[in-house]
């Protein structure tokens, strides 16, 4: 019986160099599809809980708002000094500075007055109870002198 | 208790444990290392590629929803292909019931199909075949078995001792399942070999 396996073609092929074998190995390797890899490993929990579709979606703007939140940060820390530094001028000297002008009476307009005296002015009106008055004087003090510091017993 | 031993130094066996364990990352490995063998076992043996990616989800979802009962009585892949053939003879079974239940077929015919399931008529592997080397074609043509012997061992690596403990077969006779499988394919082999022997002579 010329089809009749022996033992001998067993033992030969359970040694692994057959020629069946190699040519199975040669063989294509079929794998499973990406879709069935990723269900399995996502049912054994190896990929982690599934984010939201939604949370998926807002994670580059989530990403541009926290890169835009950090240089607006690093540029706070930069400029910080200097405005810091605007600040600690002394309130006294600046006040000082318009000690030398002419008196308020002759001014004709808010910009040319003195405004240590139209401080102490506006505060004059506030200690007589004409808080109104004082609130529309602080405000035309306020756009004539947008950058003067007003001293804290102001 | 030599066979336990041998059992507990098996890698995988180590991974499964860990993952038992709640570490996830070690299925992660374990599946990186089995699912090239596993499917083409499946695909391979099933003879049909929807079929396969059924049951490879199945195989795997058994060993996650099994795991914390998992004990390392085996090698991991002796445990793993054991769900595998089980599932593929469940897969077989349902096909003959659901074939049964077709109405209007002669008693020849019907003898005929319990014997040749579904997806093993002729003109469905000849689809599948059609696709494949002439050595996987000739595994595919392979009787059930046969085939499951061929595949177990070729994509496992395993022991014939282990593919009986799979097939739930004495070792014998998954010994003599293998031993026809590698003679019907050496057979095969031959028609590709020869012309070439032949060339070959011809030259010298």
């Amino acid at each position: 019986m010329p089809d009749q396996p022996n033992a001998d073609e067993l033992d030969d092929y359970l040694q692994g160099d057959s020629d069946v074998s190699c040519q199975y190995r040669r063989e294509s390797s079929p794998a499973p599809p990406h879709a069935l890899d990723r269900s399995v490993l996502e049912a054994a929990g190896s990929l982690g809980p599934k984010a939201p579709t939604r949370s998926q979606s807002l994670a580059p703007l989530a990403f541009a708002a926290s890169v835009l939140l950090s240089l607006a940060l690093v540029l706070a820390i930069v400029f910080a000094p200097q405005v810091k530094r605007q600040d600690s001028q002394p309130q006294v000297v600046r006040v000082r500075m318009f000690k030398s002008e002419p008196p308020r009476a002759a001014l004709a307009s808010p910009r040319e007055r003195n405004p240590a005296l139209w401080l102490a002015d506006i505060n004059a009106l506030r200690r007589a109870g004409r808080h109104a008055e004082a609130v529309v004087e602080m405000r035309r003090f306020h756009s004539a002198y947008p950058d003067y510091i007003i001293p804290i017993n102001e | 208790m030599l066979l336990l031993a041998m059992d507990l130094q098996d890698a995988d066996a180590g991974l499964m444990l860990r993952y038992r364990d709640g570490d996830a990352a070690a299925f992660a490995a374990l599946y990186a290392h089995y699912k090239g063998p596993l499917y083409r076992y499946l695909l391979r043996h099933v003879r049909n590629a929807c079929a396969a990616a059924d049951l490879f989800q199945e195989v795997w979802s058994h060993v996650v929803a099994t795991r914390a009962r998992y004990e390392p009585r085996a090698k991991f892949a002796t445990f793993l292909f054991h769900i595998a053939h089980n599932c593929a003879i469940d897969f077989f079974r349902h096909d003959s019931h659901r074939r049964r239940a077709i109405p209007g077929h002669d008693t020849d015919a019907l003898l005929q199909e319990a014997e040749v399931p579904e997806h093993q008529r002729p003109d469905r592997v000849a689809e599948f075949v059609e696709q494949q080397s002439a050595l996987l074609a000739a595994v595919t043509a392979l009787p059930q078995e046969q085939r499951e012997a061929f595949l177990l061992r070729e994509e496992t690596g395993l022991s014939v001792e282990e593919i009986a403990r799979i097939t739930d077969v004495p070792v014998e006779t998954a010994k003599s399942r293998l031993r026809y499988a590698v003679r019907k394919l050496k057979n095969s082999l031959r028609p590709m070999q020869e012309p070439e022997e032949l060339r070959l002579r011809t030259y010298a």
